[in-house]
């Protein structure tokens, strides 16, 4: 166990210097930072006299009309309800969440297939000290950013003369755990496949399908579409890290800190699970092409 | 020191090694050889933790050995046929090899790291990206990968394939020298002239059966068919060749040039009786030299026999 550990420890070493020399994770940092000023921007635009107005803005505008249609107006609602700063966050964290979960899932594929992994493994280490590695990255990463946009965000407040809400520090921390289990995800997609491309691939398509099948149980909520079988929906959510993330925001909602705190410790045992999943996949598949 | 007992592994129907036995004592240099899809990587493979056997059992320093013991990877060391180049061009050697000292917990490892570049003359250029190094340099640089924890056994795949023939000596004295200090030397190489040189005992796997495995001299001894004598006379009488052949140890006799080839027995050494004969008709060998089977001759015949013998099965049916 202490040899895993040790190379794994030495394995996120050089991972995370490799992800801060490359340029894509500046990239993903930039477009994040943008898109959040620029919803900070447009929603302080889109205030006058009456408060909220997103006519004022045309693009507040598309997107609260989006978002009701596909959620309802109680979500937009309740959305917005402590500014922009809420929305800003997931728009600005959305990209770099992708981007931490798809470079890990190409690197594993395109080092499995050059036979980089089994050149680790010739010592004392394995393909699980090599995922836990990327694992370990991509969270000390995932709070690196969220604690960037938190100072982004705090700054732009200050000048807008807005406030974060309770409900945005809240999120902070649902958005790490939901992060982890896409990040497991991820590393399943990786293991499963034969090369990068296919990795990828498989990893959005079960992002994609979480994401449908959350988008669908918000339209059965609201009455306007039912897409999906009600069983089907409910089976797929126990697996769905969006599932758990949605029960802890409607916890903050209800005031219910056991809820939130029970929703944040399913993404870790759906997060666990999936790790330990990945261990024995990686034990019979091994690291070899 | 490795031990395999039954070693057997099958991809789907195909059975890739089938009871393969090997049983490698400490300090010696053993080379591994087979064609192309005998069975030899899936063999080193399972050796190595990489993939596990589908049966049969590994045991490396006296304990059984499986992927998961990574406390015995630990003393092994590895060098692979291709080193996986475009994988970090960011990193220096220096910077390569630092990262798996990291791995194996290497405490202050810059002096060892650059005392064994020094040795296969990479110091210079320690401080260059691996991306720029030749197929040569990363050899190398393989190599003092695989030597920097220390290792007890060495596993090499093709250690030499691709070398200019200074590299080839370079690695050659290398693994001579870490032989001497102790080190068990696994070799799995194409380059039979090179196996002959270096090895101590040699295995020969085909079809995933392992078809021979003994010291060198014995297993030349036990392929050949028979020894041939060269000598070398100034001048050779005519009446020479059918004398020599009236000699009843002497299966054949050719002559071509000033060179006589005298076919004799595998058993037994004929050089003395030979010399002899010569020299009570006056005539004095410029050259007599014994001619026995090189390893490539011996590896030649053995997969030769079983691909006849696998075409005669076939036939059969």
């Amino acid at each position: 166990m202490n040899y895993r550990i040790n190379a794994t420890r030495a394995i996120a070493k050089r991972k995370i210097f490799e992800t801060l020399i490359s340029p894509g994770f500046y990239i993903a940092i930039s477009i994040g930072l943008f898109l959040g000023y620029f919803l900070i921007n447009g929603f302080v635009s889109s205030i006058d006299s009456s408060g909220l107005n997103y006519s004022l803005n045309s693009v507040y505008e598309l997107i609260a009309r989006f978002l009701s249609g596909t959620f309802g107006e109680t979500f937009v609602v309740k959305l917005f309800s402590e500014g922009p700063f809420l929305f800003a966050l997931y728009v600005s964290f959305i990209p770099f969440l992708f981007y931490l979960a798809i470079s890990s899932v190409f690197k594993f594929g395109f080092e499995k297939k050059v036979g980089a992994i089994e050149l680790i493994a010739y010592g004392p280490a394995d393909g699980t000290a090599y995922v836990l590695a990327s694992f370990v990255k991509d969270f000390f990463f995932t709070v690196i950013y969220l604690l960037i946009l938190l100072v982004f965000f705090f700054v732009s407040a200050l000048i807008n003369n807005l406030v974060l809400g309770p409900m945005f520090f809240y999120s902070l921390l649902l958005i790490i755990f939901l992060s982890i289990a896409f990040f497991a995800y991820g590393i399943i997609a990786s293991i499963l496949t034969d090369n990068a491309a296919s990795g990828i691939a498989l990893f959005l398509g079960i992002a994609l399908f979480f994401i449908i099948v959350k988008m669908g149980s918000f339209a059965i909520v609201s009455g306007y579409v039912v897409s999906l079988s009600n069983v089907f929906a409910w089976i797929v959510k126990w697996f769905s890290p969006l599932f758990y993330w949605s029960l802890g925001l409607s916890a903050i909602g209800y005031g219910n800190v056991g809820l939130y705190l029970i929703s944040m410790l399913l993404n870790i045992l759906l997060t666990v699970a999936l790790l330990i999943i990945s261990h024995f996949v990686l034990k019979v598949r091994g690291v070899r092409v | 020191m490795i031990v395999t007992k039954d070693l057997v592994k099958k991809y789907g129907n195909f059975t890739a090694v089938d009871r393969v036995n090997l049983n490698i004592p400490a300090g010696e240099i053993y080379g591994f050889l087979g064609p192309n899809g005998a069975g030899k990587t899936s063999t080193i493979m399972m050796l190595l933790g990489i993939i596990p056997p589908t049966s049969g059992e590994i045991k490396l320093f006296d304990e059984v050995y499986t992927p998961s013991r990574l406390d015995l990877r630990k003393r092994i060391g590895v060098v692979p046929e291709k080193h996986p180049v475009g994988m970090w061009p960011w990193m220096t050697a220096f910077e390569y090899l630092k990262f798996f000292a990291d791995i194996f917990s290497l405490k202050k490892p810059d002096d060892r790291i650059m005392a064994l570049l020094a040795q296969v003359k990479l110091d210079d250029v320690a401080h260059k990206r691996i991306s720029e190094f030749s197929r040569g340099m990363l050899q190398k640089l393989s190599i003092v990968r695989a030597l920097l924890h220390d290792p007890d056994i060495l596993f090499l795949d093709e250690p030499i394939s691709g070398l200019d023939p200074i590299g080839i000596k370079q690695v050659r004295d290398l693994i001579i020298a870490e032989n001497r200090e102790g080190r068990t030397i696994f070799i799995s190489s194409h380059l039979l002239s090179e196996m002959e040189k270096i090895c101590h005992r040699v295995a020969i796997i085909f079809n995933g059966k392992l078809l021979a495995e003994d010291k060198m001299d014995a297993l030349l001894l036990k392929l050949s068919k028979d020894r041939e004598i060269h000598i070398d006379l100034e001048e050779i009488p005519d009446a020479l060749v059918g004398d020599i052949k009236s000699l009843d140890f002497v299966l054949d006799v050719n002559k071509s040039k000033n060179r006589l080839v005298v076919k004799v027995p595998k058993e037994g050494d004929y050089r003395k009786a030979i010399s002899e004969f010569l020299i009570k008709r006056n005539l004095i060998p410029l050259q007599l030299k014994e001619k026995s089977i090189s390893l490539e001759d011996a590896f030649v015949t053995i997969t030769q026999e079983n691909v006849e013998m696998l075409a005669g099965v076939g036939g059969n049916k």
